[in-house]
């Protein structure tokens, strides 16, 4: 087998489109690699402006960015690897209002957002559109990688997770910290999921989570499934519509 | 050396975990890193160094910055093709973190003879078989990372652990743990290793966590699928030098 994306696995990605949620840590490398593999059109959703704490591990921005929308500069980025991507830039936040017709504008989503009310909007509006999703969450020194491809069998964020945890329970990335080169390796398993979706080679993490520890240098698989009980992708599923959590989620930036 | 104002706003999310803190990232600061390869996995090493702070910086490379470079290697912009990647990718690090020194050496310098100069070696190119003499001679630790294709590894070598040549070379072989050539890599694939480099890099200069001193990470992108392979330090190695 060819060790490169074949002439036709190229054409495949020059002409498929992926969400990209959030262009901060995860967001950087994942950016710069989906360009760097030609994926024809590239939409960016971020709502927030580079800041100087951002630069530690958020690759995509310069220093000379600090200000600017994170869709922008990750832009500029863009065009200067593989200027024949088309770059969409959404710098909105991703609400239940807008969220449906967002995805079903692109082939893939992946989800580098960093709070739990973005996780939940973005799995729930994943199953309601059918797309499937690169899932990916970094803390201190530890991350988790997985996919969620609804209708192929698979899980999806609430059969591993039913519903968020409550207000304030869980640390941001401000307040726990986060080793810079940590979303570097957690952002490029993702993007490289995110290839092999769009082009249908290899094995994908679907229903299989890696759980890594930066510090001890370990990758560790479990296999995950899809719950029959699930509230949206179960047998009986009782969500139907998406749901807004950031007001009682405490759903903090980076 | 202490931290800027500057500084501690920048490194905030480092400085607020307890195996960093200020102490940790003014190490980071004092630290100098040569960066042999800036091809599909040092490119992304290199980002991630200067991002995290490392204060010093010297990068090689034999190479010119090609169209198929922007395929595979992310610290390169077209606008930069025919330049030294050497040089293409100090640009990239000194707009992500103007503060670090960050030294070019020629194409065709003698990189080994500047390995004793720095605390770290992160080879992905390059005579793999000089820079780590050089390096096991002075004591530099040094992190040997490359991608081919879709799969790669990283091994690390500190003194007194085994070194490159203590693993065998059908091992080595198995796992992908040779330098890159010239042939493009997929830059996500190659983009895991390179932070693998990078962390070893950073957990070296901080003193903290288990290194990839007795195993050798082999990734298969393909497959997503992590493998390690147990190194230790072989009897009668003529470069360690264990008797």
């Amino acid at each position: 087998m060819d060790s490169l994306f074949s002439p036709e696995e190229k054409a495949r990605l020059a002409r498929s489109s992926v969400l990209l949620i959030g262009c901060g840590g995860l967001g950087s490398p994942i950016a710069y690699q989906l360009a760097a593999a030609g994926v024809g059109r590239i939409g960016l959703c971020d709502m927030d402006v580079v800041d100087i704490s951002n630069l530690q591990r958020q690759v995509l921005h310069y220093t000379t960015d600090v200000g600017r929308l994170k869709v922008e500069s990750g832009a500029a980025k863009i065009g200067g690897l593989r200027p024949e991507v088309e770059v969409e830039l959404h710098p909105v936040a991703l609400t239940r209002e807008n969220a449906r017709d967002l995805f079903a504008r692109y082939d893939l989503v992946i989800d580098g957002s960093d709070n739990f009310a973005t996780r939940y909007l973005v799995n729930d509006a994943c199953v309601l559109t059918g797309r499937p999703q690169v899932h990916g969450s970094i803390f201190r020194f530890d991350g988790q990688i997985t996919v969620f491809h609804p209708g192929s069998g698979g899980p999806c964020y609430r059969c591993l997770y039913p519903t968020p945890p409550p207000p304030g329970s869980v640390p941001s990335c401000a307040m726990a910290g986060v080793i810079g080169v940590l979303p570097g390796f957690v952002g490029s398993l993702m993007a490289m999921e995110g290839l092999k979706l769009l082009t249908g080679r290899g094995s994908t993490l679907n229903g299989r989570l890696l759980i890594y520890n930066a510090l001890d240098m370990d990758v560790a698989e479990v296999q995950i499934r899809r719950s029959p009980t699930c509230p949206i992708c179960g047998d009986n599923p009782t969500i139907h519509e998406l749901i807004d959590y950031e007001l009682f989620c405490g759903g903090v930036g980076e | 050396m202490s931290l800027t104002e500057q500084e501690i706003l920048r490194y905030s999310r480092h400085i607020i975990l307890p195996e960093v803190g200020g102490r940790g990232q003014k190490r980071l600061k004092a630290a100098s890193v040569l960066i042999a390869g800036l091809g599909p996995s040092g490119s992304a090493a290199a980002l991630y160094l200067a991002a995290a702070g490392i204060g010093r910086i010297t990068l090689w490379d034999p190479g010119l910055v090609t169209p198929a470079d922007l395929e595979a290697a992310i610290a390169h912009d077209r606008h930069r093709i025919g330049m030294p990647r050497a040089r293409s990718a100090r640009e990239a690090l000194a707009a992500i973190n103007p503060d670090a020194e960050i030294f070019v050496l020629d194409r065709d310098s003698d990189v080994a003879g500047a390995v004793p100069e720095h605390q770290i070696l992160v080879a992905s190119a390059g005579d793999w078989h000089d820079l780590h003499q050089e390096a096991v001679r002075y004591g530099v630790a040094a992190v040997f990372a490359a991608t081919h294709g879709a799969t790669g590894a990283a091994f690390v070598h500190k003194p007194g652990e085994a070194c490159l040549d203590c693993i065998p070379s059908e091992k080595a072989a198995v796992c992908g743990l040779r330098p890159e050539g010239d042939a493009p890599s997929v830059a996500a694939a190659a983009g895991v290793i390179g932070v693998v480099a990078a962390t070893e890099a950073v957990k070296l200069i901080l003193g903290t966590g288990s290194l990839l001193t007795d195993r050798v990470l082999c990734y298969d992108g393909w497959e997503a699928r992590f493998r390690e392979s147990p190194v230790s330090r072989r009897h009668g190695c003529t470069t360690c030098g264990v008797e």
